[in-house]
């Protein structure tokens, strides 16, 4: 098991190393280039020259690449243009903030879309199936930003239980201060994932009750509460847990618009804000690090497929 | 018989099912009684939709929520039909045990064959979850599955498709119930494997001496296993008694007619006899007799058409559901027609073949790893030498997995050969460009297994059919729709059917719709690849006159691809068996029935059930070992030694040419070839009485 999530990993190491190729070159894939985005308009040729032999820029591409990727591979992902503050350490105020609130919205979600995925693929049909078909659609069709507000004006103005602004409260710090602060945007996020979490698992539930081996379970005189929820269940877990690893890999930077309504500080709006000042080695960095996550998640979601079906060897 | 004077173990009377829906009701069981007592195997037969398996869910309880029963069926002291979801719950897995058809789906892919075995009886409070493991190894050992312990922890996909089915038969007696369903419990599976798992089957049921309801389609099998007979046909039982006078003395017309469709290892060359029609769909039953519109006896008369005819007496124990049961004949009875074999032209065998196949060879590569390395050979076919003249049928015959698909659709050109010589009229095809091939293959065509799979949805018949001149261009040249017409006429289809779509015919239709596409281009060669393994046993026998009469007609070759021993034995001129990517034995169809030489045939004959229950006991059976091994690690020397009941130590070390038998038109690859009489050494074989 050990073994196999290593392997996993390490047959993973030519995908990052293609993809920071593709990372540390989009510097040069854009026009003026960070020399002319710190020297505004109006530099003098000896400024520019100046300038590039101190960003290291008027060495080969190759040494440029390379002294990029040994510094990233140490920690040093270079230093802002704008803040003069060092990459990791701007990543690193966001990044447990981000992964925070991607957790808690994944748990919002699941905590709403299992049951309302269970409840309708029981009774496909339904007028319960319906209407709660009817709330998947809601969920998914509702702009975040819209149900954010709405969520704000309803706990934090006019009922004043939770904070309008949400700051990132370590949940080791403080569980009921974190609670407070994240609740609303997880809410928010959490709301919209239950619809297609909802509509996935609905999907394969109905799918896999149609299975003969529901109908030997059936016959061996198993409860009905466990051949849905050991029986099917656990095949329908399959597809299921790839949606989820990738609405979680999604959270990790793609969550800019609900951390606008909370002016939460996640990750999501730093990578707009250097996009929007062209801060190259923040972009890098954010990229790089949205990316090495992205793939965590996914040699997770293989092992949980390994775990749950043992068709799947670890090999 | 003495069973019979005690209190029946299930008893149903006057049920009624009825699917509801948004349209009426549609009835898929009109008043059914039956009764099964212990230690007795009742068999119930009947094609698609004749109720017979919505009556074994009727009496688990297992309908599903759109179902509405009427009637009693009473069970262990329980009446179910007024059962609640509890009582049903409780009463599964102790007093009913269930097996269904396919192994593969039966079992769930996810959780070890141990805890599938014993979580029934643990959900029933009848075993402690610590005695769990030991229960399952025992009940693994209870159906010979070698290794119990290490099975036990083992999943399904780990199981071959035999031991799943004997894990499946060990789950429904997991309980003791008194009461056993076998739904088809071994259509799925091979006939060598078959031939295991319903000896198994029979000697659980005479160990615990508990009921058994067999349900299936195959005669043969009924005419092995059971006691009594029940026969249903549109939702209702049509005749019912004791197996030998069922088989014998049948007393309804369509049990004679079931009987007289069966093409048989035992039968004549007799022309079969289908039964004209197709069965009929619940929804649509044919008013008074649901059987009169098919039935030889009813001669149109009007109280078959207009009167539903009652069960009643033909005999000691015997029922028939026909008003004219007198008029009955026997099975074995003179035809209406002459019944003979339209004579055909003889093969000539003296000028050079059409199609002529030398140690074809298809490997495929088995990769692994991240970098996808060739880690092996999967060795589908090597080494298969065989000849089909103009106007002939060769049957090739084998278990799954032994190669006869892929020497097909090698021949065919559809996988590339790794090895060996495909000559087609006098040219060698082997490595033919894919321009070349295509004209080649005008004259060579493929009828697949599947009728619904293989027809395109969204095309009417008639553009089905009109394909393959289309794509060879000659569409208006061979006479555009005037030969699609002609093209319906030959496959026994009315023209005037060509622009419906292919959802709305029935599985013998779609077949003579495949058919005539196989035909459209005027092919000299068919390579048929199943063509009625999936359909009813009284649309088989239509679709295989129709066969031999476009052979007659056209003078068509047919490489005839099946695992059905009868039918191949009935449409065949020569046949060819196959063993693991090999021919193991060659020769004309007589000689290769009445005198097999190869163990592997010896022993793929002798499990093969006949219908005929006089021979029960008397017919010796050799039911081999183990299961077919994995061609991509076949066994040393000759590769059926770990199954041979002849195998020495020369089988496990020397591969056995393939080589003509003295005195027999038969060439065999077998070390001891040589006829079953007399008697071989009874060192493997397990003689079955």
């Amino acid at each position: 098991m050990i073994g196999y999530i290593l392997r996993r990993l390490a047959q993973l190491l030519p995908v990052l190393l293609l993809a920071s190729v593709g990372i540390w070159a989009m510097v040069y894939a854009i026009p003026g280039g960070p020399v002319g985005m710190i020297l505004g308009e109006n530099a003098t040729p000896e400024q520019i020259a100046a300038l590039r032999a101190e960003l290291g820029l008027d060495r080969p591409v190759i040494v440029q690449y390379w002294a990029w990727l040994t510094n990233a591979l140490a920690g040093d992902l270079g230093v802002s243009l704008h803040s003069r503050q060092p990459v990791v350490s701007l990543i690193g105020e966001r990044l447990p903030a981000t992964i925070q609130l991607g957790l808690a919205a994944t748990v919002v979600g699941l905590l709403i879309g299992i049951p309302v995925a269970v409840a309708s693929a029981l009774m496909p049909g339904s007028w319960l199936d319906r209407a709660l078909s009817g709330w998947s659609a809601l969920a998914l069709g509702v702009p975040t930003f819209w149900l954010g507000i709405l969520l704000i004006l309803l706990f934090a103005v006019h009922l004043r239980w939770l904070p309008s602004a949400s700051g990132y409260v370590p949940f080791w710090e403080s569980p009921i201060e974190m609670l407070r602060n994240i609740l609303l945007p997880a809410l928010t996020l959490g709301i919209y994932v239950s619809g297609i979490f909802a509509r996935f698992l609905r999907a394969s539930l109905v799918a896999e009750l149609r299975a003969d081996y529901v109908r030997t379970a059936r016959s061996k005189g198993l409860p009905e509460r466990d051949v849905v929820g050991r029986h099917v269940m656990r095949n329908a877990m399959l597809p299921f847990v790839t949606i989820v690893g990738l609405m979680m890999a999604n959270f990790i930077g793609g969550t800019v618009v609900t951390e606008a309504v909370f002016t939460y500080p996640g990750l999501g709006r730093l990578l707009i804000t250097a996009i929007s000042t062209r801060d190259y080695p923040l972009i890098q960095g954010c990229i790089l690090v949205i990316l090495v996550i992205y793939i965590l998640i996914n040699v997770m979601v293989d092992v949980l497929y390994a775990y749950i079906d043992p068709r799947i060897e670890y090999a | 018989m003495s069973a019979r004077m005690a209190e029946p173990v299930l008893s149903v009377r006057a049920l009624e099912v009825a699917f509801v829906g948004s349209g009426r009701p549609v009835p898929a069981v009109r008043g059914v009684d039956l009764e099964v007592h212990a230690n007795e195997v009742l068999g119930i037969v009947g094609e698609s939709g004749s109720g017979k398996s919505v009556t074994s869910l009727a009496i688990s309880g297992l309908l599903p929520p759109t179902a509405r029963v009427r009637g009693s069926i009473r069970l262990g002291g329980v009446e179910i039909t007024e059962a609640d979801h509890e009582t049903l719950r409780r009463m599964r897995g102790v007093d009913v045990g269930m097996v269904f058809q396919d192994p593969t789906t039966t079992l769930n892919p996810v959780f070890t064959i141990g805890r599938q075995l014993t979580e029934g009886q643990i959900a029933h409070g009848r075993l402690r979850a610590d005695a769990a493991r030991t229960r399952a190894i025992e009940l693994l050992r209870e159906v010979d599955i070698p290794d119990p312990a290490g099975r036990v922890i083992q999943y399904p996909h780990q199981f071959s498709g035999g031991m799943r089915q004997r894990a499946v038969i060990a789950m429904a007696m997991a309980g003791h119930p008194r009461l056993i369903i076998a739904d088809e419990p071994t259509t799925a599976l091979d006939v060598t494997v078959q031939a295991q798992v319903l000896s198994l089957l029979a000697r659980r049921q005479a160990e615990t001496g508990a009921a058994v309801i067999l349900i299936t389609h195959d005669l043969g099998v009924i005419a092995e296993m059971a006691h009594r007979v029940a026969v249903m046909y549109g939702g209702r039982i049509v005749e019912s008694g004791p197996v030998e006078q069922i088989f014998a003395r049948p007393r309804h017309p369509y049990t004679v007619a079931l009987l007289r469709s069966l093409p048989r290892l035992d039968g004549g060359a007799a022309r079969l006899e289908p039964i004209p029609g197709q069965p009929p769909a619940p929804a649509n039953l044919p008013p008074g007799c649901a059987f009169h519109p098919r039935c030889a006896v009813a001669r149109d008369r009007a109280r078959c058409r207009g009167e539903e005819p009652a069960l009643r007496a033909a005999g000691p124990a015997h029922l028939s559901a026909c008003h004219f049961a007198e008029e009955v004949p026997a099975p074995s009875a003179p035809r209406a027609g002459d019944g003979a074999e339209p004579v055909r032209p003889a093969v000539r065998r003296d000028s050079e073949p059409l199609l002529t196949v030398e140690n074809l060879q298809v490997h495929f590569p088995i990769k692994a790893g991240i970098l996808r390395r060739r880690v092996g050979w999967l060795r589908a076919v090597d080494g298969v030498s065989l000849t089909v003249h103009e106007g002939e049928t060769v049957g090739l015959v084998g278990e799954s997995g032994c190669g006869k698909t892929t020497t097909g659709r090698a021949v065919m050109g559809l996988v590339k050969a790794t090895g060996g010589r495909i000559r087609f009229a006098g040219r060698d095809i082997t490595s033919l460009g894919r321009g070349a091939m295509r004209q080649v293959r005008r004259h060579m065509q493929y009828v697949f297994q599947d009728p619904f799979a293989s027809l395109n949805p969204i095309k009417s018949a008639g553009e089905i059919v009109a394909e393959p001149l289309r794509i060879h261009g000659l569409y208006d040249e061979m006479g555009g729709v005037g030969r699609i017409a002609r093209l319906f006429e030959m496959v026994g289809l009315s023209p005037s059917m060509m622009g419906r779509f292919p959802h709305e015919f029935s599985g013998g239709q779609k077949q003579r719709i495949g058919i005539a596409r196989a035909l459209a281009l005027e092919p000299r060669l068919l390579i048929l690849d199943e063509p009625v393994a999936s359909l009813d046993v009284s649309i088989q026998a239509q679709i295989i006159n129709l066969l031999q009469d476009l052979q007659r007609e056209l003078r068509l070759a047919y490489l005839f691809i099946a695992h059905d021993l009868s039918v191949v034995r009935h449409i065949s001129d020569r046949v060819a068996v196959m063993y693991l990517g090999r021919i193991v034995e060659e020769s004309e169809k007589q000689a290769l029935y009445a005198t097999p030489v190869h163990p592997y045939t010896q022993s793929l004959l002798s499990a093969v059930p006949v219908p005929d229950p006089t021979l029960r006991g008397v017919r010796r059976r050799i039911v081999l070992e183990g299961e077919i091994p994995n061609p991509a690690s076949p066994p040393a020397g000759c590769t059926f030694h770990p199954r041979c009941f002849r195998a020495s130590a020369r089988c496990s070390a020397e591969a056995p040419a393939f080589l003509p038998y003295p005195g027999l038109p038969t060439r065999a690859a077998c070390h001891h070839a040589g006829p079953l009489v007399p008697a071989p050494d009874a060192k493997h074989p397990q003689e079955v009485a």
